[in-house]
């Protein structure tokens, strides 16, 4: 393995990287979706800015997720309001797609905690491995059961 | 925070053993991750209150709006009655290195047409997003689309049109019929009110318009409108 591989996954250990990384795709989908001349949408007023506000504060909010994680709740709660909100402003929410990533990406980013225990599997497979002169056949027999949340982080 | 409890409780079953070496066998990364239980707390909430704007907007009780360009959609309706009418030419610069630009420069020509007030029965839109086409109907049962400040701007314009007091050759920067301006000596016309039968549409885009969407169906097919 790569140095630079190996310092990005710890980075990328201390955030929520994929709330925050799908947050911000999400923003940026809906910021693609966007293309009204901003002559026309400056003449409407604030309904029509709102359209590009609302997906531009969006991906302000994951990238501040990335690089600011202390945050995050916050960020979190504000990236969820405003994904549903695309679905009024911008495009139904950049045809659904934009507001489903950012949902996600919030609440994956809400859900996140720092600091926990490694997967039950992973620890069970570590142990196996550092106790290899001594297998118990109860542990070695049964595969790791995936935990529900593993399928998620 | 305090839900290593959570975790326990979630994964059920049994306490890792105590024998099997000292204590941890490798010292085992610790890293954040993401709880389950944590992430309900937003998604069902989330879930719900978007499942709602969904009906609400199905049944018309809530406006959309639309801003899209550069890449080409069509919209078709059976009626078009409108009030506030205008139409003048123009010309949307793309966003810079759009992928659609083509040979085009990024520049297309289109005609802009401004409605104050419009109603729509049997609205289609779609897109072709090459292979499939993002449909969007609306208006197909007692209640029409409404529309407020539509503002499309097309390269085609099909349909059988009738209006009332309309005003041709007038300056696009004089218009006042609706809430948009042309640029000064450019030919447009508008009229108070506007009936459109058979509409269809090429835009490349519909600009601030507040849709209202009784009866809307999203759905990916393989032809448009």
């Amino acid at each position: 393995m790569a140095r630079p591989g190996i310092a990005f996954r710890q980075w990328r250990a201390k955030r929520p990287f994929w709330g925050g990384l799908l947050l911000t795709l999400g923003g940026g989908e809906v910021l693609l979706t966007e293309k009204a001349s901003l002559k026309v949408v400056l003449h409407v007023g604030m309904q029509g800015l709102a359209g590009y506000l609302l997906p531009t504060v969006m991906l302000l909010c994951g990238l501040l997720i990335l690089f600011n994680p202390a945050q995050r709740l916050f960020y979190s709660i504000i990236g969820v309001l405003l994904s549903l909100g695309t679905w009024l402003t911008s495009n139904l929410g950049g045809f659904l797609i934009g507001l489903l990533l950012g949902v996600t990406g919030s609440c994956l980013t809400f859900g996140w905690l720092p600091d926990q225990e490694p997967r039950r599997g992973l620890l069970r497979r570590r142990r196996e491995r550092s106790a290899d002169a001594e297998p118990t056949d109860a542990e070695s027999t049964t595969p790791p059961v995936a935990s529900a949340e593993s399928a998620t982080s | 925070m305090a839900s290593s409890s959570d975790a326990l409780a979630s994964t059920g079953s049994t306490p890792e053993p105590p024998e099997g070496g000292t204590t941890a066998p490798v010292a085992p990364e610790r890293r954040g991750r993401v709880r389950l239980r944590r992430t309900a707390i937003m998604a069902v909430p989330a879930t719900a209150v978007a499942a709602t704007l969904a009906i609400m907007t199905a049944q018309g009780a809530l406006g959309v709006q639309f801003a899209i360009s550069g890449m080409p959609f069509t919209v078709t309706a059976t009626n078009l009655d409108g009030t506030g009418f205008e139409q003048f030419g123009n010309l949307d610069n793309m966003a810079e290195d759009s992928p659609n630009a083509g040979d085009t420069g990024g520049q297309v020509l289109v005609v802009t047409s401004a409605i104050k007030n419009a109603t729509l029965t049997k609205l289609c839109q779609s897109v072709d997003l090459g292979g499939t086409n993002l449909l969007i109907t609306a208006g197909n049962g007692s209640t029409p689309v409404t529309a407020k400040d539509l503002t499309t701007d097309s390269t085609e314009l099909s349909g059988d049109a009738s209006f009332n007091n309309i005003e041709i050759g007038n300056d696009a920067s004089t218009l006042n019929k609706a809430n948009a301006r042309g640029n000064k000596g450019v030919f447009s016309q508008q009229a108070d009110t506007v009936h459109i039968g058979n509409l269809r549409q090429t835009n490349y885009a519909t600009t601030a318009g507040v849709f209202k969407l009784p009866g809307l169906k999203l759905r990916f097919s393989s032809s448009g409108c």
